[in-house]
């Protein structure tokens, strides 16, 4: 009993985890059948997880968990089925590819062993050994806002260059890393999309050919026409406006309605309450409206849809913005009654009618 | 509870004998693991039990008839254990074509996956085997673990509906992995934390506080969610791997007696994981729809009764607040298996490239825009059910989530309390300093805070 209690279980755990990884590690090696190898690999991986969470640090266990044990190894044996052309294929080594393979391994090895002993804090014990407690774990959570680009830690430094002393507090994280590191993971995602549609185009498209309609022909009348070319430019002077009116500084426009008196003033003191940034929200939507448009021509109804979702999404703007509810309706009025006249149009009309001719 | 096990029982027992035990003695920690683990095997095992009996009441009752009746008397309620008596007696065969070891041991992978996975789940507020302060990623990440059984078994039994089965079986889980994790980042974004104890316990309070109501995009996540969930845990529509009417019993084809069983009782237990994931993310955990603990008897009765994250003294009325939170998590995600139950007896299976649609090109899209919707409510400070009834407390006045306090270091420079040595997160700080800080601070009021405060 009293021996028992004399050892160090946090060492015995260690070595029991660092025992698995090491020996299904070269059970991988030494089997031959793809699948067990595989199998070996998720205990070996496995058992370095386990290493991560006895050393506290649950979240890159975990991750160890997700990425090796669980994607890699299905996609692994996902492929090995895939392309397996008996069953339980053997690999079949010559000696050569020994011969490189032990070589390789034991510079690799050697090069690790080195590296390993050659950090001095590495090689004795603590002097403190036994004030070590178990670690709390909290990585994750300033891991993550280092990834977002705020440094918790780093919140009570004292700024010291001049540039630290213009950035907020904190933030000096890995922001700009990490997006460059996504944006490579979603390149190699298109870029596999891509070569497994290379390959299906191989085969011809057969059934995409085969499936689609012969082509139609479909007819457009002069008021449909007259109406969607009319709402692109409607909109188009629309957009252009509202981005006008929001780079005009404010003083010249003091000055404008100081001068003139007329209608335009008018539109000026009514918008003065307007939120800043209502006038390019306004503007981008009705440059939508004009896109929008252009795709109702081009045959998609989909693009209808949208053409009352704008509208509803601007008023909702505008009710937002501090210009009140009356001029809410009354926008949403002006704006809906073309949309709505246009779809009447659409729907109307001899058979077949626009809206069935449509994609 | 190891500190529990050596300072109380241990330190007593050792006292007879002259001797003391210190709270860091080995056999409490392996006392405390050995508890945890009775209690976490019952929950796998006997769950099994009642929810295999459920699922053929429910089954029946769907189809307009009785299910099991006779054995045990009134119900039926003893039929699973006369089928385990049964699976026990039965003989246990190797396939001759089948690789013995990878045939002998993928039930267990499954089984152990889904066992683990356990470890991280809470049952009440600090009521887990461990308190992981990642453990929705941990739970995530095992359950994974539990597909590689299943891909195992399929793989080694040797015979083509098992390899079929199994292939289906990777191409599932490519498809679902991606979604479920999209859902499952949106409680975490909201409460600003992994650690399933704390969401839990930031749903504290009524019935509006789930963060299903948080807001209307977190709302239709759910159901994402719980889609993909089902996939997960392989029951209909998505029980591709077993498929019974197309692949005799698809990856289990070869199994048979006690091998079988181990796979099966996986399979409820994960369903039933999977069911109090769903519940402690968006419906509130081990906090009931009346926060009878949490405020109506302390106001009531001037003592205080639910614990605190992080308080870890014995009390009688915490303890009784605490059992009230297992029922109340428990039934929640019995709710889950039932409704589980109904999709399966009600709906067809898909095909694979139904499956894949479904998962890859409705619910991908579908999370990802519920996501961002639930991003920007959250930043733009909207309100929505989450504020009628905050749950507010001494030590956090405002009703605050972990995310809230950090929103307002970087925006308000306000600097975080030192850390305590124990507790799971970062403490709240209390009063934030800056007095224009709200809740959902807008963004314009924060920049002017920021120059306001160089």
């Amino acid at each position: 009993m009293m021996l028992l209690a004399a050892l160090n279980w946090h060492s015995i755990t260690f070595l029991l985890f660092a025992l698995i990884a090491c020996g299904f590690a070269v059970a991988v090696v030494a089997t031959s059948n793809i699948v067990r190898m595989a199998f070996y690999l998720t205990l070996s991986l496995g058992a370095t997880s386990g290493l991560f969470f006895l050393a506290g640090a649950p979240f890159v266990g975990a991750m160890q968990l997700m990425i090796y044990v669980g994607g890699t190894l299905v996609l692994l044996i996902f492929g090995v089925m895939l392309t397996a052309q008996a069953r339980f294929i053997s690999m079949k080594t010559s000696g050569g590819e020994w011969v490189m393979a032990a070589v390789l391994g034991s510079v690799l090895l050697g090069l690790l062993v080195a590296t390993g002993f050659s950090v001095e804090s590495w090689r004795k014990p603590r002097a403190d050994l036994a004030a070590v407690t178990l670690a709390d774990g909290q990585t994750s959570t300033p891991i993550g806002l280092a990834l977002t680009g705020v440094r918790v830690d780093k919140l009570n430094t004292p700024a010291e260059t001049e540039f630290e002393k213009q950035r907020l507090k904190g933030m000096s994280g890995y922001l700009f890393p990490f997006v460059i590191i996504s944006m490579h993971l979603l390149v190699v995602l298109i870029g596999a999309g891509y070569m497994a549609r290379t390959k299906r185009a191989g085969s011809g498209m057969a059934l995409a050919s085969a499936a689609r309609a012969p082509p139609r022909v479909r007819r457009r009348s002069f008021a449909v026409t007259g109406g969607l070319i009319s709402g692109m430019v409607a909109n188009l002077v629309l957009a252009i406006a509202c981005f006008a009116y929001w780079l005009t500084p404010a003083a010249a426009a003091a000055e404008g309605t100081a001068t003139t008196s007329t209608l335009l003033s008018q539109v000026k003191t009514f918008l003065e309450p307007a939120a800043d940034w209502l006038f390019p929200v306004l503007g981008g939507l009705f440059a939508v409206n004009v896109l929008l448009l252009v795709i109702v021509y081009c045959w998609q109804s989909w693009a209808v849809l949208g053409l009352i979702a704008v509208p509803l999404a601007q008023a909702a703007a505008i009710g937002n913005s501090g210009l009140g509810g009356t001029a809410t309706i009354v926008f949403l009025l002006l704006a809906l009654a073309p949309a709505a006249l246009l779809i009447m149009l659409l729907v109307t009309g001899p058979r077949p009618t626009m809206w069935e001719q449509m994609d | 509870m190891a500190q529990f096990f050596n300072e109380e029982v241990l330190n007593w027992l050792a006292s007879w004998f002259g001797g003391s035990v210190g709270p860091g003695f080995w056999l409490g920690y392996v006392l405390a693991a050995a508890v945890h683990i009775i209690l976490l095997i019952h929950v796998v095992a006997v769950g099994a039990l009642i929810f295999i009996w459920m699922e053929r009441k429910i089954a029946g009752r769907i189809q307009d008839r009785l299910g099991p009746t006779r054995v045990g008397g009134k119900f039926g309620w003893l039929q699973t254990l006369a089928d385990g008596v049964k699976l026990i007696a039965k003989e246990d065969i190797t396939p001759k074509d089948a690789d013995h070891l990878l045939f002998k041991l993928a039930p267990y992978v499954s089984f152990a996956a889904s066992f683990s996975a356990y470890m991280a789940l809470p049952f009440a507020n600090g009521w887990a085997a461990q308190e992981i302060n990642v453990a929705v990623f941990f739970i995530i990440a095992v359950l994974g673990v539990e597909i590689f059984g299943v891909i195992l078994a399929g793989y080694a039994s040797g015979s083509k509906w098992s390899l079929f089965g199994a292939m289906r079986e990777a191409a599932q889980v490519v498809s679902y992995e991606v979604p479920i994790g999209l859902c499952v980042v949106v409680p975490v974004l909201i409460v600003g934390s992994m650690n399933l104890v704390t969401i839990g316990e930031a749903q504290a309070g009524w019935i509006t506080n789930w963060l299903i109501f948080h807001d209307p995009a977190t709302f239709c996540i759910f159901f994402v969610y719980f889609t993909c969930a089902v996939a997960s845990v392989n029951r209909a529509p998505f029980d591709l791997a077993e498929a019974e009417s197309e692949l005799v019993a698809g990856f289990h084809t070869e199994y048979s007696g006690l091998r079988w069983s181990f796979f099966f009782m996986a399979e409820y237990g994960s369903m039933f994981l999977v069911s109090g994931l769903a519940a402690i993310l968006f419906y509130g955990g081990w906090n009931g729809p009346v926060p009878i603990f949490s405020e109506i008897l302390p106001s009531l009765t001037g003592w205080k009764w639910a614990y605190e994250q992080g308080e870890t003294a014995w009390r009688v009325l915490g303890y009784v607040s605490q059992v009230a939170g297992v029922l109340n998590f428990i039934l929640k995600s019995c709710v889950f298996v039932t409704v589980m139950m109904w999709v399966r007896w009600t709906l067809p299976r898909l095909r694979i490239d139904q499956v894949m649609t479904t998962c890859l090109k409705y619910c991908v899209p579908l999370a990802a825009v519920f996501f961002v919707g639930a991003m920007f409510w959250k930043l733009s400070g909207t309100r929505f059910i989450n504020d009628i009834a905050r749950h507010r407390t001494p030590a956090n006045p405002n009703g605050q989530t972990l995310a809230d306090v950090r929103e307002n270091w970087v925006l308000f420079n306000e600097k975080p309390a030192p850390q305590p040595a124990r507790p799971a997160e970062p403490p709240k700080p209390a009063e934030p300093a800056h007095p224009t800080t709200t809740r959902h601070a807008p963004p314009a009021a924060s920049v002017a805070a920021q120059e306001a405060t160089p």
